[in-house]
């Protein structure tokens, strides 16, 4: 970081040429990448005449919350309500998880350690695998009577998010210097008193970053939610949005109202959390 | 010694059950169910290979993998292209801008496939949508890429590219990062050019990042269900049907889940070969 901003000193001040290469392709990805959000939110509140207006308006009409009312009668607050609970508490399995294996697999020698921990790591890039693994998943939570219940999502979001959590966590505590849990073992601490009063404090930062991308993924999930779930109690948001698609059609006033809703939570944790993100990625350099 | 391997698995423990309940015991289970004879989603007894002998049969297939290859194909190698110009882009701007791009960069990624694909139909795609509109002030015909094969399927690579290209960003930027200064500076001071440079210091030092990259790219890309199904829904006719979309619709919507299984296991196989390359290329240490 200090190289980069000395670098940045060093460099001369901005020609015209030069600002116009750096403004250019800022002002592109701010089309493409803001502007249907930006666009999504303001239809939301548009009263529908003024949606279908040509030329677009993007000011003068009087805010209206019409749209967001028939998305409510409509069924999205349980389902906002019940995503939240699927995302949360698969967060917390995850990091409860990864937290001790992360700490055994980079502090205790055992047998088939390696093994196992390449088994984590293959994990990571099979959790992608939404499409293969889905199906087989399918047929074994019928089996197991799981399919349709309360328990399926948030056991799938969490294992899916593990392997990177556990990824993630050994990276930081990797960075701890030992002598501080052999300080605290000479102390009369025990591996968990270890692993409460060193590694849980020390390897905050981490655990923030992976459970951010974790809360991320199971709140963006759409494939396993709507093929686990029947039930419109346990249907999760983006099932529930997709359907919204078939349901309003071409009613683009209740869609993007929909849709700004379901941004806001990921809009939230990005604005006080976007750093971790980044570095959440950066740390696992893998998922997609 | 014995006993602290014990407390030793006894952390790692949840972690497997998890894994176990989650990833590993679905593919063994999905291999036995897979040699039944299955009538409306339950095992009737043991049917050998029928299964799979059944997708061979299917006239359509080679077509679904052409499909397959080609989105795939496309959508990582434009991603990687894109992705690599604006790491190296932002690579050289002062920190505050080049935190504020990456911002940018990213949303695509963090916001849901289902809700992207509707935002972005409503401003890119709807006949009375904002850039219709803008097209038409521009005097450019209309645009209309679902109604075509090649323009629906253009269409969904490029959200495809549009969708991952941040996270591309970030982690070719991270390799980027770990370059050290001094080897452009030492370069620099010999006389080579930025292309040269690029070319001989940058690509060769990013390689595991851009191998990284590419096998999760892949990976993500061939067993995306979402986005065919929201943006064109393997259509118009068949021209979008990919391999994931065609496995997702054989189980839930024709509920040949026996075929399914046997397809889905297929399609794992062939994610195990990438997921060796990964690990492969992954510094891992235990």
């Amino acid at each position: 970081m200090a190289g980069t901003s000395a670098s940045a000193l060093l460099r001369p001040k901005l020609g015209l040429g030069a600002s116009l290469a750096l403004s250019l392709p800022i002002a592109a990805l701010i089309v493409i990448n803001l502007l249907p959000l930006f666009w999504g939110m303001l239809t939301s509140i548009k009263p529908e005449s003024v949606i279908f207006a040509m030329p677009p308006r993007f000011v003068g009409f009087g805010p209206t919350n019409v749209h967001y009312e028939r998305v409510f009668v409509s069924g999205f607050a349980q389902s906002f309500m019940i995503s939240l609970f699927y995302s949360g508490v698969a967060v917390v399995m995850a990091l409860a998880c990864a937290l001790p294996a992360a700490y055994a697999f980079d502090r205790f020698d055992f047998p088939f350690r390696q093994s196992l921990f390449l088994l984590v790591v293959a994990s990571i890039p099979l959790s992608l695998g939404a499409a293969a693994l889905l199906i087989p998943n399918y047929v074994y939570f019928v089996h197991l009577g799981l399919v349709n219940t309360p328990y399926a999502l948030p056991l799938i979001y969490a294992a899916h998010q593990l392997p990177m959590a556990i990824w993630v966590v050994k990276g930081a505590i990797e960075a701890i210097p030992r002598e501080l849990d052999e300080a605290a073992i000479i102390d009369g601490a025990t591996r968990f008193g270890v692993l409460r009063h060193v590694m849980l404090p020390l390897s905050r930062p981490a655990l923030g970053a992976a459970g951010t991308l974790a809360f991320v993924g199971s709140w963006n999930e759409f494939v396993a939610g709507s093929v686990m779930i029947d039930a419109p109690w346990l249907r999760p948001i983006q099932p529930l949005i997709y359907s919204f698609i078939g349901f309003f059609g071409r009613e683009w006033g209740p869609l993007t109202a929909a849709a700004t809703l379901a941004i806001v939570p990921i809009l939230i944790v990005f604005a006080l959390l976007g750093r971790l993100i980044v570095s959440g990625l950066t740390k696992g350099s893998v998922k997609g | 010694m014995r006993s602290s391997n014990v407390s030793a698995y006894s952390y790692i423990a949840p972690a497997f059950a998890l894994l176990g309940l989650v990833l590993f015991a679905p593919v063994f289970y999905g291999g036995w169910y897979s040699l039944q004879d299955i009538r409306y989603g339950a095992p009737m007894g043991f049917a050998g290979f029928k299964n799979f002998a059944r997708l061979l049969d299917e006239p359509d297939m080679g077509a679904t993998l052409l499909r397959t290859f080609i989105h795939t194909g496309f959508s990582v190698v434009i991603t990687i292209a894109i992705a690599l110009g604006l790491a190296v882009w932002i690579d050289h701007l002062a920190p505050r801008f080049a935190f504020l791009v990456q911002i940018i960069v990213i949303v695509p990624w963090i916001i849901s496939t289902v809700v992207a694909a509707l935002l972005f139909r409503w401003v890119f795609l709807n006949d009375i949508g904002l850039a219709a509109w803008a097209a038409r002030a521009l005097g450019f015909g209309s645009f209309q890429p679902l109604t075509s094969p090649a323009g629906a399927m253009s269409l969904l690579i490029a959200i495809s590219v549009w969708k991952r290209v941040g996270y591309a960003v970030i982690i070719l930027l991270a390799g980027l990062k770990s370059i050290p200064d001094d080897y452009n500076e030492a370069a620099r001071i010999d006389g080579a050019n930025g292309w040269q440079i690029f070319r001989r210091i940058t690509l060769p030092l990013l390689k595991t990042p851009l191998l990284l990259v590419a096998i999760v790219l892949t990976l993500s890309n061939i067993n995306t269900v979402e986005t065919p199904l929201v943006t064109t829904g393997g259509g118009p006719g068949d021209a979008t049907r990919i391999l994931a979309i065609d496995v997702y619709e054989r189980a839930f919507v024709n509920f040949d889940l026996g075929g399914a299984t046997a397809m889905a296991l297929l399609m794992f196989a062939g994610n195990i070969i990438l997921v060796v390359a990964y690990v492969r290329f992954t510094k891992w240490k235990a």
